[in-house]
């Protein structure tokens, strides 16, 4: 019946599930050790977004979470830090501990596209709802 | 609702106030009353508008259970209500075939899209899959069908109300 809608919400759970990407990589910033406690720093996750004609109509399609990656490729920050329990021990990053490599800014930069894109597709919803409420005044 | 019950109410006036009218006297009165609420689009529009308050208790409890683990989406088929309505009305046409013109005009063009295909949403870690975006538009969608029953019922009994009371 409102196609459109349907459009919108898609386009508002993509954007959500990536603030969790970014939330969780903003949070695991200085994680040393990965979830069953072995030292290895955080990778960072990314959420990538595929088309989805399932919704919408005339040509017009939604968005959709097609997968999170996780980055294993991502170059640690190494820091020289002799004291710490997680320091690398032998080789050219000697005494030096490895820090998930998680550019801050870049991050806060997804968070604030993220909740853009969020707000935009808000403001499209309530178009779309006022679109319908005008055609119910051609009745009243 | 409320103003969709107003045939039957009506109805049973004379009965209730125990006004001692003659068997064919009421018995005019019920063809009246028939043929003035049965000839317009008030009883379907009573359905619908009854339909989307019960699926609109459905989605809010899909909205309450946000967090509760395990919680799969529960929904009402509208297509099935619009198929079933439909058929509704074609069998009452079938048995008094002449119906004012404008009667059929508030069945949709194609049925609304079936909530439980369209719906993709996340399965989350802990086994619930309720989507606070979807449920939320799904609640506006059904919110727009509610308004758009009762503002062409309102239109109806405007129109009733200037034949009564013979002023526009």
């Amino acid at each position: 019946m409102f196609p459109s809608l349907d459009v919108s919400t898609s386009a508002l759970v993509a954007p959500r599930v990536r603030m969790n990407a970014i939330s969780s990589n903003l949070a695991n910033m200085s994680t040393t050790h990965n979830e069953v406690g072995e030292p290895e720093p955080y990778q960072p996750r990314y959420v990538v977004f595929q088309t989805d004609t399932t919704v919408g109509a005339h040509g017009a399609a939604g968005v959709e979470v097609s997968s999170v990656q996780i980055d294993r490729d991502a170059q640690p920050r190494y820091k020289y830090e002799p004291g710490h329990p997680d320091r690398i021990r032998e080789g050219p990053y000697k005494d030096h501990v490895a820090y998930p490599g998680i550019n801050m800014m870049t991050e806060f930069t997804d968070a604030m596209e993220a909740a853009r894109a969020y707000e935009a597709n808000l403001g499209a919803i309530e178009i779309a709802k006022d679109l319908a409420q005008q055609t119910l005044r051609i009745l009243a | 609702m409320e103003a969709g019950r107003l045939p039957g109410r009506r109805g049973n006036l004379p009965e209730r106030r125990g006004t001692p009218l003659a068997c064919e006297q009421r018995n005019d009165l019920k063809a009246m009353y028939q043929s003035i609420f049965q000839s317009s689009t008030i009883p379907i529009l009573e359905q619908v508008v009854g339909f989307a308050q019960a699926r609109h208790t459905v989605l809010a409890g899909n909205i309450a259970n946000l967090d509760t683990p395990g919680y799969r989406v529960r929904d009402v088929s509208v297509e099935d209500f619009q198929r079933r309505l439909a058929e509704a009305i074609r069998d009452h046409h079938r048995v008094r075939s002449a119906t004012s013109p404008g009667e059929l005009t508030t069945l949709p063009e194609r049925p609304l899209a079936q909530v439980a295909e369209n719906t993709k949403t996340i399965l989350y870690h802990d086994d619930s899959n309720v989507g606070l975006e979807h449920q939320v538009t799904e609640m506006v969608k059904n919110q727009m069908q509610h308004n758009l029953a009762l503002s062409i019922m309102t239109a109806q009994f405007r129109l009733l109300q200037a034949a009564i009371s013979e002023k526009s």
